[in-house]
Parts: structure tokens; sequence; C-alpha cells
């Protein structure tokens, strides 16, 4: 069988030092950007006022209190459960009494909800803008250029990754496209952007998006559109099913059959 | 140098808080006073470390306690430049280098107007609004302490600080009853932690440290102290003291060679014997029952044998066996000493 001859491309060497460079430091400079920008947009977090505040911790104190009820006596969690129900059913704690039973409000009304959506516009504006930027201005200038080759030899399935832009089918996929260089380049960095800017920064989108995707679990519970009249009723009947059994039970014992003097 | 140590000082010893202290003006010589927020300065310097912030938080309250309120505005300054006047945090601190420095009670009245003042402009202010239950307390006024605390545990049920310190503030007026209530809240809210502080001893900012065994002793010497108050019916008095040596021994179960634990389980299975009170059933099934007379005097044997081991181990200070209070190994040896003679009698 014939060996396939290497496939040499004359490249002006300029094309490394006009192209490579320009890109990666470009890329580098917008994520230092971005992360500037974010750092400047982000609206301090807003205060809560009092009575949300009450709402929310006196439905974590009822959690709480079903969560370690073993460390209290019959009489203690009796009463404690007692005083609590009372309050849930009655709504005492709820931030406008009068609004019970009513349908939850359209989350798009609550303005302290459309805050939360503009923050999140605004994070997404600032990815989305550079790249379409850059994106654009890379395929005006140096779209099918090849600009080097890779020094190991890479499958057919690499084709489609590394010469984005440049369609050539027999060309060996080692060889890379201007535009694959930008998008390696989108992925890669992240490590550059910690070295420069600290590990918490705003520079990268990939880490932008894993955090949208994170912390859905603990923002629902008193997120917008929950219905905290409903949670509080749920949680009353949480902690009247309560079976008390106490750590106290017996403990004497434990202590004297545990420990030899 | 070593840094500032990032622990609460309020614990400190008054040689090692004076040490600290000591350390200041170097300490705000090495670091830089104003942090740059320039991406060139970020480039070059690093980030900023959250724990220089602590840090300074700790080198104020131990500069405010060794009287040395210059170096202490100095770190104030330059929490201002970082956060901000109005930052909660910032507030609380600098009423605390205020208090501080107030001279005689006009000076202290005006801190607290000033307190309400913010509390009227933001109801949320939670660190402010601890800082005027302390100074409140500090300034002798109980009730109202204790009833500003009630009214901040009203929308902020979740605060194991504020509970104890609630707790703290009822038994200092003989409450017991209240002060238990007070106590199982903090056990409630932080059955695991590590971190419960008084704000009063302390400015209430950093944590101190405290294990569950010792929230457990604390509310079992609360219930010897309501079971040991003058005028209380027998029933009572047994509820108290079954709940007492239940609470003991968990504090001991928590944390072996638990010197407090046993100290107090000494005391209260001591007293049980000499009482020679027959365990009734309490009437309500519910309710702890003392353990019979010979449970509490293997108790009360378990508690002498390792409370002298405890005492011996730590005066030839035995690997592992150092780092016990003086005071509280004092204390011990009498108990002890006190045990031995009635025996002798």
């Amino acid at each position: 069988m014939a060996q396939v001859p290497v496939q040499t491309i004359h490249r002006d060497p300029q094309l490394f030092y006009w192209i490579l460079f320009p890109i990666t430091i470009v890329m580098i400079l917008t994520g230092v950007l971005r992360h500037y920008a974010t750092v400047l947009m982000a609206s301090a977090p807003k205060k809560q006022d009092q009575k949300t505040t009450r709402e929310q911790r006196s439905l974590l104190h009822g959690i709480n209190v079903r969560g370690n009820y073993h460390v209290l006596s019959k009489p203690s969690l009796t009463t404690r459960r007692d005083a609590l129900i009372t309050a849930y059913e009655s709504g005492a704690y709820l931030k406008n009494p009068d609004g019970r039973g009513q349908p939850p409000p359209n989350p798009m009304s609550d303005p302290s909800a459309m805050e939360g959506m503009m923050g999140m516009m605004k994070n997404q504006m600032a990815m989305i803008i550079p790249n379409t930027l850059i994106m654009s201005w890379i395929n005006a200038f140096f779209s099918g250029y090849v600009i080097m080759k890779l020094p190991f030899p890479l499958t057919i399935k690499f084709k489609s990754m590394l010469q984005a832009g440049v369609a050539t089918r027999d060309m060996d996929p080692r060889w890379m496209s201007s535009i694959s260089w930008y998008f390696l380049c989108i992925f890669g960095l992240q490590s550059v952007f910690n070295f420069l800017l600290g590990s918490e920064n705003a520079a990268s989108q990939m880490a932008q998006q894993m955090n949208q995707m994170g912390p859905q679990g603990a923002g629902q519970m008193f997120g917008p559109g929950v219905d905290p009249n409903k949670q509080f009723l749920a949680e009353a009947e949480n902690l009247a099913v309560i079976e008390h059994h106490s750590v106290l039970d017996g403990v004497e014992q434990r202590l004297l059959a545990g420990i030899k003097v | 140098m070593a840094p500032p140590i990032l622990n609460s000082p309020i614990q400190l010893s008054p040689a090692a808080a004076l040490a600290l202290s000591q350390q200041a003006p170097a300490f705000l010589r090495s670091s830089p006073s104003t942090v740059s927020s320039s991406p060139l300065g970020t480039l070059f310097s690093g980030p900023e470390k959250s724990e220089q912030w602590l840090q300074y938080e700790n080198l104020i309250v131990s500069c405010l306690r060794t009287g040395d309120d210059q170096a202490a505005h100095q770190c104030l300054q330059r929490l201002v430049v970082r956060f901000g006047d109005d930052n909660e945090r910032v507030q609380a601190i600098r009423g605390l280098v205020k208090e501080a420095e107030a001279q005689g009670n006009g000076a202290l009245e005006e801190v607290l107007n000033e307190y309400n003042q913010i509390l009227n402009e933001n109801d949320a202010n939670i660190p402010i609004a601890k800082r005027r239950v302390a100074l409140l307390r500090s300034m002798g006024r109980l009730s109202d302490a204790a009833s500003a605390l009630v009214q901040l545990l009203d929308f902020s049920p979740t605060d194991a600080e504020a509970w104890s310190e609630l707790s703290d503030i009822y038994l200092s007026q003989g409450l017991y009853p209240q002060a238990i209530y007070a106590m199982e809240e903090v056990l409630v809210l932080a059955p695991n932690a590590w971190n419960v502080c008084s704000p009063t001893k302390a400015p209430n900012l950093s944590p101190m440290l405290m294990h569950p065994s010792q929230i457990h002793a604390r509310l079992g010497e609360l219930q010897y102290m309501a079971a040991t108050a003058p005028g209380v019916a027998n029933g009572l008095y047994q509820k108290y003291m079954a709940e007492a040596v239940k609470r003991f021994s968990r504090s001991i179960e928590l944390c072996d060679d638990y010197l407090r634990g046993y100290y107090d389980l000494k005391l209260v299975s001591k007293r049980l014997l000499n009482d020679g009170t027959k365990a009734t059933r309490p009437t309500d099934d519910s309710e702890f029952a003392l353990p019979d007379t010979k449970t509490i005097e293997r108790l009360n044997e378990l508690a002498t044998a390792k409370l002298s081991e405890i005492v011996r181990r730590s005066a030839a200070s035995d690997r592992g066996w150092r780092g016990y209070n003086e005071a509280e190994i004092a204390a011990t040896r009498e108990l002890l000493a006190d045990d031995a003679s009635a025996i002798k009698r």
C-alpha cells in the first residue's frame, strides 16, 4: 500500500504573527474587559425589609425544629410545635396576611423579581455582544486562512472542529483554520483568566453558564412565584407528624456502658 | 510576623490580647493602606483576600481592649475605605469603637440615640440591633435589652447568637424557665455547630468557638440552677434535676474527658444522693424521670474517678491531657477535696 504523502502547504510565516497572536490577544483582552464590565454593572444585592426576613426565617425556624427536635425533651418540643403550627396556620408570619389564598402574583409584575431578571439579562448581554463582534471581525478579516499545523496526528473526525470555514475535503485534519483557533480560545482561556483575575472572575462565559445551572435548588425556596402560605401550611403538617424521641433517652445507661475508667 | 489570628479575640487571656494588639502597628505597616481596584493593581498585587478584613476586625477588638485607640481607628478607617460608610457591619464596628471611647453615661446615651436613628431608617439592620442590645445591657437596662432582643428574634428567629444572649440576660434576671427555653432554641438551631457566641462579651461580629457539648452542659447548668432556686416545688425540682443529669451525661457522651461535664455531673449526683429524695414517677409520662439511686451512685463514682484522673494527669502534664483551664482544674480539686473531707467525717 502506498504511503500517503505528507501534505505540505507553504504558508507565509507572517500569517502566524498577524493572525494567531492578534486573535489570542484580543480574546484575552475582551475577557479582562468583560470581567470589569460585569463588576461595574453588578447591582448591589437588594436589601430585604424586615417583613420578608421575618417570613423566610420563621419558615427556616420551623424547618430547624423539625430537623433537630431530638435534642429537646418532649414537653419543650410540644410547646414549640403547638406555637409554630398555630402561627403557621393562622398566617401570622406572612408578609401580607391579607393576600392569603389568592393565586400568587405573576412573577413578571413583581418589581423585585424583575430586577433579578434584569441582572441576568445584563450578564447575558455582556456575553453575547463581544462574542458577536469578535466573531464577525474574524469572519471579515481572517476567514479561510489556515494558520498552523498541529504537531500531532489526528483522526478525520476532528476536521469539522479544527477546519471550520475551510471547505477542503482532502486536507489533513492537523491543519487548523483561524476561526477554529477562535473557538479553542473561547473554551481554553479559563486558566489564563484565573491566573490574571483570580479564581472568581466573570471573564469566561463557560463558568457563568455553569453558575446559572447551579443554584436552582437553593434559590427556588424563596424565589418569585412560590406561595409562602402554602409553604407554611406544608411545614405545619410536617411538624404535626413528628414522633418524638430524644437523644436524652437512656443517656445515663449509654454513658455508664460506654466509658470505662 | 504571624498575622493576627483569624479567630475571635474575645476568649484570649489579657496577656494574649495585649500581645496581639502590640502587633497592630506592624500589621498596619505590612498590609497596604488602600486596596486598589484598578485592573493594573490586581494584575500586580494579586486579588485581595477576604481574611484580611476579618483580621482588621479582630485587631480592632483587641486594640480597644488594651486601650490602643489609635490603632483601632486606623483599622476602622481602612474598613470604611473598603466597604463604605453605610455598610451594616462597618456601622456596628464604628459603634463599638464609640462605645469603648465613651466617657460616662451621657456619651453612651448619645451612642444609643445614634443606634436608634439608624434602626429607624432601616429596621432590618441586624448588626446594629445587636449592638443596641449589648449597649443596653452594659448600661444596666436589662429589661430593655431583653425586650429589644425579643423584638429582634421575632423577625429573625434563626439567630442562635441572639438566643444565647437572651438566655444569658434572662439568667441574670433569675428567670430560669425563660433562660432554659432560649438555650433550647440555641441547641435546636445549632446541634452540630462549633460557633455560637454571646454578643455582649463579644462585639457580636466574630463567632466564638463553642462545641455542642458545651451547649448541653450549659443547658444542664441552667436546669440545675432552676432546680436549686429557692421555693421550687418538689415535682418541678425532680423534673429539672432529671433533665440536668441527662444533659450532663449527653455533654460527656459528645466530648470525652470533658472536665466541665464531669464536674457538673459530680455536683448534681452528689446533691441528689445527699437529698435522698425518692424518685417518684412523674404524673405525666412524657417527662423525664430521675434515674434510680443505684444509677446515680454509679454516675457519681464515674465522675469522681474521671475528675481525679483529669486532675492527676493534667498536673503531670501528660501528653494529650494539657490544655485544661487552670481555674477549672483548681475548682475541680476543691470539689474533690470537699468530697474527701466529708467522707472522713
